[in-house]
């Protein structure tokens, strides 16, 4: 008679397993059993876990985009415009969904990043020993800002290109600096494909991994020196 | 409060200094391979066939021709938005009232946007902000605060051909 296991049985032995090789069950407690106080229950204090999981949004339908976009916008029309309109959103099950979410939770994520940081500046919680915590938030703030900027360009559209376009000439009228911005910024003597590649680097491989170190830092920080006191 | 220079002094200084000097001599040239390449803005003769012959444009009147895909013409000369050596993707040909033949960008000399020639008012308008300009290029309604670029140009091998002054633009158009 065969012996079937219980699956408890199974699972302890796992664990077991695993914690003899790491301590996984510590860090586990650690990272997830901390008491919240009750001033921290109010709804106000949720903004930053939404943004958060707005971010986690946008890094899985982020990558599932980038199973079919391609950053080429050579021709007309360029492949960059026919892989989001034709392929994304009309061909690709579901894709318009993937698409929306992206688009929907990026303009939500700047409006739940105001209201978070409203919430920090209301209750006073950039004080010390905050600071740095408030500066990295500012950091980041400034990284989102970069996304959107990058990411508007990236289906290549007309307002794609002439919203680039405006922020190109911005950048260019800084006094001095000006062309070698306008440069840096173009890749090349006129908005075109190397414009598109330099922003689809930079919202696809730069920002992702600076956003994710930046908000373990936070998030470490906020573990450190606990959920600031009600004034 | 300064301290003595004690040797252990010295030598963490230097040994500082060498790690920075080391690091930047990495991140420097790191920096100038972001920076785009400038090989590529090597002007060409670009040819465009007009829709008549130069000589056959009335005086007081202004043609408009595009550069052909995968080109922009060069600006000569230009303030404001416009800068000599930057790209316009159309332009004019235009002729005053003594015959006087001139080409100019397109590109309206405040923020850029195609300027249109206008027979009834003998004008060239910009549709963005309203800057109006006569046939010569002279701005006669602001906002543009500058006349409108040239281009440097000459008569192509046939009557209505123009050799544009340009840039070869990969993928662009």
């Amino acid at each position: 008679m065969a012996i079937v296991p219980h699956p408890r049985q199974i699972q302890v032995a796992v664990v077991n397993w695993l914690d003899e090789r790491f301590p996984f069950t510590k860090a586990v407690d650690e990272a997830m059993y901390q008491r919240v106080p009750n001033y921290a229950n109010a709804f106000y204090y949720c903004f930053g876990g939404m943004v958060f999981i707005l971010v986690g949004l946008q890094l899985l339908t982020g990558i599932f985009l980038a199973f079919y976009y391609v950053p080429d916008a050579a021709g007309n029309p360029a492949a960059a415009y026919t892989s989001v309109k034709d392929v994304i959103m009309n061909q690709v099950y579901l894709g318009w969904l993937i698409r929306g979410v992206h688009f929907w939770s990026a303009n939500l994520l700047v409006v739940m990043i105001v209201l978070h940081m409203a919430r920090v500046f209301w209750t006073g919680s950039y004080r010390a020993p905050r600071e740095l915590n408030w500066m990295v938030g500012v950091v980041m703030l400034l990284i989102i800002l970069l996304f959107s900027l990058t990411g508007y360009l990236l289906p290549w559209d007309t307002k794609a290109y002439w919203a680039t376009s405006v922020t190109i000439k911005i950048g260019a009228s800084a006094p001095g600096l000006g062309p070698l911005i306008e440069n840096l910024l173009q890749g090349g003597p006129t908005l075109g494909p190397n414009t598109l590649q330099r922003f689809f680097t930079i919202h696809v491989f730069i920002l992702p991994a600076l956003i994710v170190l930046l908000m373990y830092i936070h998030f470490r920080m906020i573990r450190a020196q606990g959920i600031s006191e009600p004034l | 409060m300064s301290r003595p220079i004690t040797r252990r002094n010295f030598i963490v200084w230097y040994l500082a200094g060498l790690l920075t000097a080391v690091g930047a001599a990495i991140v420097a040239p790191l920096l100038v391979f972001i920076y785009p390449p400038q090989g590529q803005t090597q002007t060409r003769d670009v040819t465009i066939t007009l829709d008549k012959a130069v000589n056959d444009l009335a005086n007081t009147d202004a043609t408009k021709f595009v550069s052909p895909p995968e080109t922009g013409f060069v600006m000569k000369d230009g303030g404001g938005d416009n800068a000599p050596g930057k790209v316009a993707f159309a332009g004019y040909l235009a002729k005053d009232a003594a015959g006087a033949v001139s080409v100019f960008a397109v590109n309206c000399s405040h923020l850029g946007c195609s300027v249109a020639w206008t027979p009834a008012d003998q004008l060239f308008e910009c549709p963005c902000h309203g800057s109006r300009f006569d046939i010569n290029g002279n701005v006669v309604h602001g906002p543009a605060a500058y006349p409108l670029s040239h281009l440097e140009w000459k008569q192509g091998p046939s009557a209505n051909q123009i050799i544009v002054t340009g840039y070869t633009l990969k993928g662009i158009g």
